[in-house]
């Protein structure tokens, strides 16, 4: 029996090597047509990176791909630059559009990601239509000439058809070493819990950045490769109609895996030739495709071999960790969390007013409060959601309010959300693994995350898929991904609610656990008898101001905290 | 005000009217379904050639004369075209509507561009002139012609929108439509056939694009691949006007319309593009929930 990444890279290989070994031996047609496919194959797994792994529909693929051809050609033709520093450049190119839009672009939402990059493939078209002393115009550029890499000549189709699926390969490898293990597993959590992904040290702009980066350089090596085997670049290749092309064939093929990108590419270059019918409207059948596709197959024909490939190894939890049940690693904060007089409003009504609190290693505190009263926004302050108007943050003697909130999440402020956010794609080992610093290496990672799971009493449960657990465990794996990367202190957002008690009775018994082991815990919860037994201290918030705080039974008999949760006329 | 400044302010209002049909349309179907309707300029380009169509049979079968001809072809387009819309509702959101909202874009994209190289294959890439509203001639306000194509186009637009507006905001039907837009699984709840709902929203959406493609159709001509420029003036109409408002979206739609008409007039309709696209990145970069405050919340 095969490890499922080797059958992965198996059947990699296969897809890699078969289509050109078939059309090699096909004809002179046939080449002709698998280079094109070998073409929109790299442009579609550029495509993946943004649209498979960020997340988030890009419409400027097509326009990287026409960058690219036009970067070519015209160095090319009109500086005699030569095929391997124009190739280069055709690259560099389109990356360095990305990087500039990117800072505006990437943070939108997807219907604003969407537009806005087709906004950008718009003026792109306009200028090669319109800058014609430079582009051509309409008619484009002609006489592009043929590869040829240390004087030898690549214009026959079989080397064409060679140099495309090498170059093919050597990007499905750069892409495949890109994202193996943690690397993906956190993109993973990025893409479906952005939210949560900041909050274990994730830095989403860094990640999405590389990976916008890397989809323009592919678009645009194989938009150069175009030009070459054409010889002719015109404004078509920089139309709606290419990016929907690679938009289809990634649905098509799948967005998930390298594999998917080829299958699309050889499957839709091919359809013009099973629907010779509709002549040169056989965008008609791309379309369709496209249609079918996503509705019938969500992931794509890779989706397929999905059981195949996506079958995980038996997890073995170290007979150790799960005996014991040692307390997972805490970095002790010897200062804990401060703050200091955090005022913050929105749209002028104050959500916070004054507040000043600290977390000392070691401490349980309540933060209770009636609805609306702040709680949230405290946390969302402290870890860096939400920018306070005024206020210091230090953790451990270090100023962290101009930090970002990964950032803060790495010098260990942990935080959970009221509702645990899942990550359907990932095992719940691998979610855990997502965590782990970047710092351990595979083994201790490994071994980190293990012992998290023992913890929560997830050990049986690594192989299962996260999306799959009922709410009360969704909590423990919330709580053990937290405690994977190694906090100091961690806020929970009402981590008992919706708990059975004697869920709760475990929960409690485990945060006490923490706390022993040296964790700083601030919990939100709302019911007295959770926190009276567990808190070392509770602070009662009213309205965003702190009006009463101490030991849990102090509190629980302040006038102050009785009328804020029963209103002022109860004694 | 010299007559060639107010006959091009008719010429830009008479076509902001007309990019008011189609944004408003695509707004309807965002609050509907949280998704953006990429086929809605297609849609457009479909109604105009339904128009082109009706109007030569109506005309060959001597069904009727040139005599009002256009003011027949609208509502039987915008009929049409509605029939087309719940078909679209079908094949584009019915098979997705559990799926995240990107799903329905893309076949969205799908559903146009089978459109668009139906349009091809069908009518080839020719442009093709649909019916005028009414026939030409000039009214004039004191000393100043103004054309009354483009004001019988204002008028029709303005017509329909406003039947739109009391629709939605003082009819029961168009109650249950906002209701269903806000929170399906309550409008459900309290009642309200939400599968309906939806499926009428889409056909008033693609009725309106149908109205706005046979307004357009004989001054502008209607080709094949005229769909993906109104598809993007209505999209970004909806998002400088406010992401998921009506009234934002119909006003910004005016407004790009005037624009584009005077610039292209002073400089070029080039330019009046990229100032176009300009302007929307600067908005995006700089207030990206649009001039007015949005209506929903991340609904995408």
């Amino acid at each position: 029996m095969t490890h499922p990444g080797q059958r992965g890279f198996l059947l990699t290989a296969v897809f890699l090597f078969a289509p050109p070994a078939i059309a090699f031996a096909a004809g002179d047609y046939e080449r002709r047509v698998m280079t094109l496919a070998g073409i929109y194959a790299l442009a579609v797994l550029g495509y993946q990176l943004v649209f498979g792994r960020i997340g988030a529909l890009s419409l400027a693929q097509g326009c990287f791909f026409g960058l690219g051809a036009y970067t070519t050609g015209l160095l090319g033709i009109h500086f005699g630059w030569t095929f391997p520093a124009s190739f280069l450049a055709a690259a560099i190119v389109p990356a360095l559009l990305a990087f500039v839009v990117a800072l505006p672009v990437l943070r939108l939402g997807s219907h604003y990601f969407a537009l806005a990059t087709l906004g950008i493939s718009q003026v792109v078209l306009l200028v090669a239509v319109n800058w014609t002393d430079v582009t051509g115009g309409a008619n484009g550029l002609y006489g592009i000439p043929e590869v040829s890499i240390l004087d030898r000549s690549f214009s026959s189709s079989e080397a064409m058809l060679v140099l495309v699926w090498g170059t093919l390969a050597v990007a499905v490898t750069g892409v495949s070493a890109m994202l193996r293990g943690r690397a993906s597993h956190r993109l993973s959590v990025l893409r479906d819990a952005p939210e949560a992904a900041a909050s274990i040290g994730i830095d989403a702009a860094a990640h999405r950045l590389a990976l916008f980066l890397a989809s323009a350089a592919l678009g645009g090596v194989a938009g150069a490769l175009q030009a070459h085997s054409v010889g002719v670049v015109s404004p078509a290749v920089a139309e709606f109609h290419v990016m929907v092309t690679i938009l289809a064939m990634t649905v098509v093929g799948g967005r998930g895996h390298p594999a998917g990108a080829i299958l699309g590419a050889v499957l839709l270059v091919h359809l013009p030739e099973w629907f010779r019918f509709l002549e040169a409207n056989y965008l008609i059948a791309h379309g369709a495709a496209l249609l079918l596709a996503v509705i019938l197959l969500p992931q794509g024909l890779a989706g397929l071999f999905q059981r195949w490939l996506g079958e995980k190894p038996h997890f073995k939890p170290h007979t150790d960790v799960s005996s014991d049940r040692n307390i997972p690693a805490v970095r002790r904060a010897s200062d804990g969390l401060e703050i200091n007089n955090v005022e913050k409003r929105f749209a002028g009504i104050v959500a916070l007013d004054k507040v000043s609190l600290r977390i000392s290693a070691g401490e349980i505190v309540g933060l209770i409060g009636p609805n609306g009263s702040g709680k949230t926004t405290v946390v969302n302050v402290i870890s860096g959601l939400v920018a306070p108007d005024r206020g210091r943050l230090v953790l451990d003697k270090q100023e962290i309010g101009a930090m970002g909130p990964h950032l803060r999440a790495r010098l260990g402020l942990g935080r959970s959300f009221q509702s645990p956010a899942t990550t359907p794609t990932l095992t719940i080992l691998e979610s855990v693994l997502a965590a782990t610093s970047s710092n351990h290496d595979n083994a201790t990672a490994q071994r980190l995350a293990e012992s998290c799971l023992a913890f929560v009493d997830l050990s049986g449960w690594g192989v299962e898929f996260s999306g799959t657990l009922p709410p009360a465990k969704a909590r423990d794996l919330d709580l053990a991904r937290l405690l994977a990367a190694e906090p100091s202190v961690v806020m929970l957002d009402e981590p008992a609610a919706g708990l059975t008690p004697t869920e709760r009775a475990r929960l409690a018994n485990r945060l006490k656990n923490l706390a022993e082991a040296g964790l700083g815990i601030l919990v939100i919860d709302h019911s007295m008898d959770f926190l009276l037994p567990l808190a070392d201290r509770v602070i009662c918030l009213a309205s965003g101001v702190i009006v009463s705080e101490g030991r849990p039974e102090e509190v629980a008999r302040h006038p102050a905290a009785i009328a804020a949760y029963f209103g002022e006329g109860r004694r | 005000m010299s007559a060639s400044i107010l006959q091009l302010l008719v010429n830009g209002i008479a076509l902001g009217a007309a990019y008011a049909l189609i944004a408003l349309g695509f707004v309807l179907v965002i609050n509907a379904i949280g998704a953006v309707n990429f086929a809605q300029g297609d849609l457009v380009m479909t109604g105009g050639f339904v128009a082109v169509i009706l109007a030569d049979w109506l005309i060959e079968s001597e069904a009727w004369t040139t005599w009002g001809l256009g003011v027949l072809v609208l509502p039987l387009t915008m009929v049409a075209m509605a029939a087309l819309g719940i078909l679209f509702s079908l094949f584009a959101y019915v098979p997705l509507r559990n799926r995240p909202p990107v799903s329905v874009f893309i076949s969205t994209i799908a559903f146009g561009m089978m459109l668009q190289h139906g349009a091809n294959a069908a009518f080839g890439p020719d442009p093709r002139n649909g019916p005028p509203l009414i026939e030409a001639g000039m009214v004039s306000f004191g000393s100043v012609g103004v054309s009354l194509q483009q004001i019988s186009v204002i008028v029709a637009a303005t017509f329909l929108i406003g039947t739109t507006r009391v629709v939605l905001f003082q009819t029961q039907f168009g109650r249950q439509l906002r209701a269903t837009a806000q929170d399906q699984e309550m409008a459900e709840a309290i009642g309200v056939d939400g599968f309906r709902s939806i499926g009428l929203t889409f056909a008033l959406a693609v009725a309106l694009a149908g109205a706005a493609g046979m307004l357009l159709s004989n001054q502008f001509f209607v080709t094949p691949t005229d769909g993906g420029v109104f598809m993007l003036k209505a999209y970004i109409a909806v998002t400088l006007g406010g992401w998921g408002r009506l009234d934002g979206a119909t006003v910004a739609a005016i407004l790009i319309g005037i624009f584009e008409v005077m610039v292209a007039a002073v400089v070029s309709y080039v330019v009046a593009e990229a100032l176009l696209y300009a302007t929307l990145l600067l908005v995006l970069l700089l207030r990206p929930s649009g001039f007015l405050a949005e209506s929903i919340q991340r609904r995408t």
